[in-house]
């Protein structure tokens, strides 16, 4: 489990990483309640977007090992590419798991009314590793880790906005509410929807699906690329 | 002056750049379309349409994050090792530096108006008065290079340079309470009114639609001492480090 | 004529002494060739050279100047290849060229003709609208010196520019080198290539430790350093060497037996090869001989010695 502990200290190698990693997750626990919307406090709602952030951040590590020509040495050495690729993730999915715990967990101690934390915890978790696929999958078509995460950072912009979790979807022309539903903040903002408001089980497993199923496409499409 | 030179090839390599473009040109570009057909038909308090009042916004807010280009060009060429080519040119690097300061700023301000352009004929957002909205979004784009630049001077690695001009940009936007309400108290307040660039200019935009000039140029010329004091402070930092 | 003149310069960064005293006279129309192991001090002389970097003490005196040897007016006349590639990712290789004619003063049509000039010198004639990062490296290192060129620099400034590139573009800028010799440029040109010193410099300058340690043509140098010369004879059978008669040969030192491969160290010049081999012929059976002459290598080793010193160069 090399490349997993080493993926660990290079994680909160750089204070950049530092700051996303550690404070801005725990800022989000502090941040006010909407008065109309959003239903779960504001950190909560935003959460996502840090989650979307943290998983380029952490996905660009592998790029820079790409970069620098690290993965070409790697591809000599006795570990598959596959090895290489799954202890990283799974380095990356223990670091957002811990997050998606404070976060909530923390929020419960602070007295933040999250309506149902076990179940919100939950979905987080599945909105990280939809988010770190799709980091995957983003990285995997780019030779440069600044030009990758500055281009992934407006493309957050525009999900972010278009999939309702800025604007509640139901302002949204009929026409945008159809495209917000390819969007995985789409479903990350249904399953916060249902956290608050919810009974049916099956809408909730359904969400996670959904965003299950992003996560295995796009590590599919993600792990194509070796060196 | 050999400076004059360099103008036309700093200009290129900014538009060039396509991700500046991406980031201050063609997300705001989706951002205002997207919230103009959301806010289509609702209006503020002031009567306002407020596709007027999000077109604004989304101007000025990525003005903030128009100093990055000439972050990356000054750092670029004269604090990598582009310097000792740079310095051994027959030229003043100083005023290279402002050159490319000066083709910085017009070029912020070219895309504020080109996404004016965009808002107005595109989206049929009413933009009172051009000229206003031009100098302030000019104020912002200088305020926003200056920033950036003694970010770059002062802090020895420039990633963490770069990090901290992000966080002018985005923590302005976050005070100015356009993502949650801030808690009120005198600091929180100040940050949101007088002590933000952003609020600043997005109440002297409003306040001259409203014909109210005094506070409009009250506005204005808080800015403009601003970045008056920040600009020396920039040539005291950038004499050191460029000398 | 002295094109350049450093007289006594020092250079300390905090308390590491970097330049110590250095004198060093550049004469019109040479091509100097500055050697010296990493950490000499070789990139920092050029620097105090240009103006980058200022120095403590000593002058420095430039086309005849030196109350400001670094004015504008002189660094018109002098170009720099720096070790680094430093051209603009962002423009063209013809753009780049122009960027650097136009700081240099140079308009219009003039300006025009040099780009295409120093485009063509460098074997990028059809490629000066692509931009660098669709270049190999060769490419890149050579668009990095066409930049220095567009003015016809009177003094060129090349630090170790043949860096990291195949042995074929490598040939085609000691070449390019060798030419603006004859079209009367000087040129100062650091490596650590000996034998791209021995190829084109008219003159070497060895550093170390910030001093010049010696300087003269290759061939000064080989005769002042080297008392020796070497011969290493592979033979079939190696107990039938009779090493006491060569060690009785006239100019032979010393005489070493080593499996099949018998190595005599003789004075230098001494002259004596023939006789060796004859005597080693007749009795053991000659399969291979090689004959080493000291070189610019040898004589570099001896004077900074032949350990790794890993210093960094400010």
């Amino acid at each position: 489990m090399t490349v997993f502990k080493f993926a660990l200290k290079r994680s909160f190698s750089n204070i950049a990483n530092l700051v996303f990693l550690t404070l801005f997750p725990v800022a989000c626990i502090f941040l006010p309640r909407g008065e109309e919307w959003p239903f779960l406090p504001y950190g909560y709602q935003y959460f996502g977007i840090i989650i979307l952030f943290i998983g380029i951040r952490l996905a660009a590590i592998i790029l820079e090992d790409r970069e620098k020509g690290v993965v070409k040495r790697l591809a000599v050495a006795p570990i598959s590419h596959f090895n290489y690729l799954s202890q990283n993730l799974l380095a990356y999915s223990v670091i957002l798991i811990l997050q998606c715990a404070i976060v909530v967990y923390g929020g419960v101690l602070f007295g933040q009314e999250l309506y149902q934390p076990g179940w919100l915890f939950l979905l987080y978790v599945s909105f990280s590793f939809a988010s770190l696929a799709i980091a995957l999958a983003w990285i995997s078509i780019y030779r440069k880790k600044d030009v990758a995460f500055l281009i992934y950072m407006s493309l957050i912009f525009i999900v972010v906005v278009l999939g309702g979790l800025i604007i509640p979807v139901e302002m949204f022309p009929d026409l945008l509410k159809r495209m917000a539903v390819i969007l995985p903040t789409y479903w990350l903002g249904q399953g916060l929807n249902w956290v608050v408001f919810g009974e049916e089980i099956l809408d909730f497993l359904i969400i996670n699906g959904v965003l299950w199923l992003y996560t295995i496409v796009f590590v599919v499409i993600g792990s194509t690329r070796k060196i | 002056m050999r400076v004059l030179s360099t103008i036309k090839f700093t200009a290129l390599r900014m538009i060039r750049n396509y991700i500046v473009l991406i980031l201050l040109l063609v997300v705001p570009i989706i951002l205002i379309t997207f919230f103009s057909f959301i806010l289509s038909g609702v209006v503020t308090e002031n009567g306002v349409p407020y596709i007027n009042e999000n077109a604004m916004i989304m101007v000025l807010v990525f003005q903030l994050f128009g100093g990055s280009i000439v972050m990356y060009l000054i750092y670029h060429d004269l604090f990598t090792e582009n310097k000792m080519r740079m310095y051994a040119l027959p030229f003043n690097q100083t005023m290279y530096a402002f050159s490319i300061m000066l083709c910085g700023a017009l070029y912020s301000i070219l895309l504020g108006i080109l996404l004016m352009v965009y808002s107005q004929f595109v989206l049929g957002v009413i933009w009172k008065n051009w000229f206003w909205m031009i100098y302030i979004i000019s104020l912002m784009a200088i305020l926003s290079i200056i920033v950036c630049l003694i970010f770059t001077f002062s802090v020895k690695n420039y990633k963490i340079a770069e990090r901290l001009s992000e966080l002018y940009g985005v923590g302005f936007v976050v005070l100015a309470g356009l993502f949650f309400p801030l808690p009120r108290n005198a600091i929180f307040d100040f940050l949101g009114s007088y002590g933000n660039p952003l609020t600043l200019s997005m109440g002297a935009i409003r306040d001259m639609s409203l014909t109210n000039t005094s506070s409009a140029w009250f506005q204005a010329n808080i800015l403009l001492g601003v970045i008056a004091i920040l600009f020396m402070v920039m040539l005291l930092l950038g004499r050191r480090r460029i000398g | 004529m002295t094109i350049a003149s450093i007289q006594g310069v020092v250079k300390r960064y905090g308390a590491h002494l970097v330049l110590d005293y250095i004198d060093l006279d550049i004469y019109e129309g040479e091509i100097i060739g500055l050697l010296g192991p990493n950490g000499a001090g070789k990139t920092t002389l050029i620097q105090t050279l240009t103006g980058i970097t200022s120095f403590e003490r000593g002058k420095i005196e430039i086309f005849g100047q030196s109350k400001n040897p670094f004015s504008n007016q002189n660094k018109e006349r002098i170009g720099l290849v720096t070790q680094g590639i430093t051209v603009f990712e962002e423009l063209t290789a013809k753009e780049n060229l122009q960027f650097f004619a136009g700081v240099y003063g140079l308009r219009g049509e003039e300006k025009k003709k040099r780009v295409e000039e120093a485009l063509e010198f460098v074997g990028l004639g059809d490629k000066g609208n692509k931009t660098p990062n669709k270049f190999s490296g060769g490419m890149k290192r050579r668009l990095n010196i066409a930049c220095a060129l567009t003015h016809r620099p009177k003094l060129l400034i090349m630090d170790e520019p043949t860096v990291g590139i195949d042995p074929q573009s490598r040939n085609y800028i000691l070449e390019a080198v060798k030419k603006l010799r004859e079209n009367g440029t000087t040129i100062l040109y650091t490596t650590h290539y000996m034998e791209e010193v021995q190829a084109i410099a008219s003159r070497v300058v060895i550093m170390d430790q910030g001093q010049i340690i010696k300087q003269g043509t290759v061939d000064e140098l080989i005769q002042m350093v080297q008392h020796e010369e070497k011969v290493k004879i592979d033979v079939t059978d190696s107990d039938k060497v009779p090493v006491n008669e060569l060690e009785n040969i006239a100019g032979v030192k010393k005489v070493v037996v080593s499996g099949n491969q018998i190595t005599i160290i003789s004075a230098f010049d001494s002259g004596n090869l023939d006789r060796i081999i004859t005597l080693v012929k007749e009795h053991a059976g000659v399969l291979g001989i090689q004959a080493d002459k000291p070189n610019l290598e040898d004589v570099f080793l001896t004077l900074t010695g032949k350990e790794l010193r890993d210093k960094e160069e400010a």
